[in-house]
C-alpha cells in the first residue's frame, strides 16, 4: 500500500513539475494580463479588433508558463513545433508581403491619381521615421535596431514587421506590438498635434472636388508604379510589387475571383496568423526589458514626429499654391498611412470645425502614398543597413 | 558629433531626399497618365 502511495505522489510531483502553476513566473503573469488588456481594448472599445483580438490571444499563448527541459516542442522558440513553424512567416518576412497584396486588392488609388500633388504629403511623414531613428541611435540602440524602431513612425504594421524581421528580429515583438498599439491609437495621438499646428482660418480650407479617373490609367498605374519601384528602390520589392500586384487585380476588372480572394479569405488567413505569432513571439524573458519600454516611448516619438510633419508639410506647400488650390492641412495627418484610420481621423477633426466639410475622399490621397512612401522608407533602410 | 550620428544624418538625409525623388516621380508618373488617358466622358464632353 505504501509503494502503491509512494508511486502516486512521485507521479503526482512529475504531472505538478510539467504544469504551468509550477513553472509559472511574475513575468508571465504580467504579459497574460497585458494580453488580457489587448482583448479587452479590442472588445470594448473597438481599437482595432481584427488585430488586437489575435495579437492580444497569441500573448495568452505564448506566456503560458511549461517545463522547457521536458522537450515537448510545444514553445515558439523550439525548433520543429507547430508554432515554431507558423513564425516562420514572420521571422522570414513572407507574411507582410501577402498582407500587401491584399492591400492592394483593396486599395482604390484614385484618391491619389485625381490629386498627385498629395502623393508629396506622403513623402513628408517619414520625417518621423527618421527623425525616431536618429533619436534612437543617440539613445544607444544600434543602427539595425534604430531603424526598426523608426518605422514604426510610418504607421504600417506588415512594413515595420517585414524592416524588423530583416534587421533586428529579437525586438520584433517589441516593435509590432507598439506599431499596433499606436495605429489603435490614432484618435488618441493625432488629433492634439493636428489642432495644435493648425489655425482655425486654415481647418476650414474647402478643398477642390477631385477629377474623375479612367478605368486605363488605373490599369496602368499599377503596372507603372512597380517598374518604377523596381528599377529606383528593389529593396522595396517585396512590399510595393506586391501592393501593386493585388492592385492589378482588383483594376484589370478580369480576375475578380482573384481580387476577392487576396482582399478576403487570403488577407483574413494571414492576418489572423501574423497577429498571432506576433502575439506569442512576446514572451515575458524577451519582451519584459527595459529596451522594450523605449522602443513603446520612441515609436510614439516616431509616430508623433509624423504627424506633425504631415501637418507642417501642407501649410508649408500652401506658401505656393493659389487660393482655389489650397490644401486643408488636417489631411496632412493621413500620410502617415494606417489606411483608412488616418484619414477618418482627418475626416472626424474637419467636421468639427466645418459640418460640411468632408475631408475623407481629399485625405485617402496621402494616405495611401503614405503605405507606399513607408514601404519606400523601409526599402531604403534595408539597402543602407542590411 | 559622434560618427555614429553623422552616419545617422547621413543616411536620413539621404533617405528623405531619396523618398522625395521618388514620390516626384510618381507624381509625374501620375500627370503623365492623366494626359496620355483622360477620363472617357470629360473626352466626350470636350469632343462635343
Amino acid at each position: 500500500m505504501n509503494d502503491f502511495f509512494f508511486f502516486l505522489l512521485d507521479n503526482l510531483k512529475v504531472f505538478w513539475n510539467y504544469t504551468g502553476f509550477a513553472n509559472v513566473e511574475m513575468g508571465h503573469i504580467i504579459m497574460i494580463l497585458f494580453g488580457i488588456t489587448f482583448i479587452f481594448f479590442a472588445i470594448r472599445y473597438e481599437f482595432e479588433p481584427l488585430l488586437l483580438i489575435p495579437i492580444g490571444f497569441g500573448i495568452l499563448i505564448g506566456n503560458v508558463p511549461f517545463d522547457l527541459s521536458a522537450n515537448l516542442e510545444i514553445g515558439i522558440y523550439e525548433e520543429g513545433s507547430v508554432l515554431n513553424i507558423l513564425y516562420q512567416g514572420v521571422q522570414k518576412g513572407w507574411y507582410p508581403p501577402l498582407i500587401f497584396l491584399g492591400i492592394g486588392a483593396m486599395t482604390d488609388f484614385s484618391a491619389l491619381i485625381s490629386n498627385p500633388k498629395l502623393i508629396l504629403v506622403g513623402a513628408a511623414c517619414q520625417f518621423g521615421i527618421f527623425g525616431a531613428y536618429i533619436i534612437s541611435l543617440q539613445l544607444g540602440f544600434a543602427p539595425t535596431e534604430a531603424a526598426s524602431i523608426g518605422i514604426i513612425g510610418g504607421a504600417d504594421g506588415p512594413t515595420a514587421i517585414f524592416l524588423t524581421s530583416k534587421l533586428a528580429p529579437h525586438l520584433l515583438g517589441a516593435v509590432a506590438i507598439s506599431a499596433y498599439s499606436y495605429m489603435a491609437l490614432i484618435p488618441v495621438l493625432q488629433p492634439p498635434c493636428m489642432r495644435l499646428l493648425t489655425t482655425k482660418k486654415e481647418r476650414l480650407i474647402r478643398m477642390k472636388p477631385a477629377r474623375m479617373v479612367s478605368q486605363s490609367e488605373k490599369i496602368i498605374f499599377p503596372i507603372a508604379g512597380l517598374l518604377l519601384t523596381a528599377f529606383l528602390v528593389p529593396s522595396g520589392l517585396p512590399l510595393l510589387g506586391m501592393l501593386f500586384f493585388g492592385n492589378l487585380l482588383k483594376e484589370s476588372g478580369v480576375t475578380r475571383r482573384l481580387a476577392e480572394t487576396a482582399r478576403g479569405p487570403m488577407i483574413d488567413v494571414v492576418t489572423i496568423l501574423l497577429g498571432l505569432m506576433v502575439g506569442v513571439s512576446t514572451q515575458a524573458t524577451t519582451f519584459l526589458t527595459a529596451a522594450s519600454v523605449r522602443i513603446f516611448g520612441l515609436g510614439a516619438l516616431s509616430f508623433i514626429i509624423a504627424t506633425c510633419a504631415g501637418v507642417l508639410f501642407v501649410k508649408f506647400f500652401n506658401l505656393f499654391l493659389k487660393k482655389d488650390n489650397k490644401i486643408n492641412p488636417l489631411i496632412g495627418n493621413a500620410g502617415v498611412s494606417a489606411v483608412p484610420g488616418s484619414a477618418r481621423m482627418s475626416q472626424i477633426v474637419g467636421l468639427e470645425y466645418d459640418s460640411s466639410n468632408h475631408l475623407l475622399m481629399h485625405a485617402m490621397g496621402p494616405n495611401v502614398a503614405g503605405v507606399i512612401a513607408s514601404a519606400v522608407s523601409a526599402g531604403l533602410m534595408l539597402g543602407f543597413l542590411y | 558629433m559622434s560618427p555614429t550620428v553623422q552616419t545617422a544624418l547621413l543616411i536620413s538625409g539621404i533617405g528623405m531626399i531619396g523618398i522625395f525623388i521618388f514620390m516626384a516621380l510618381f507624381y509625374l508618373l501620375i500627370l503623365a497618365l492623366d494626359k496620355l488617358l483622360p477620363h472617357k466622358e470629360e473626352a466626350k464632353a470636350d469632343e462635343k
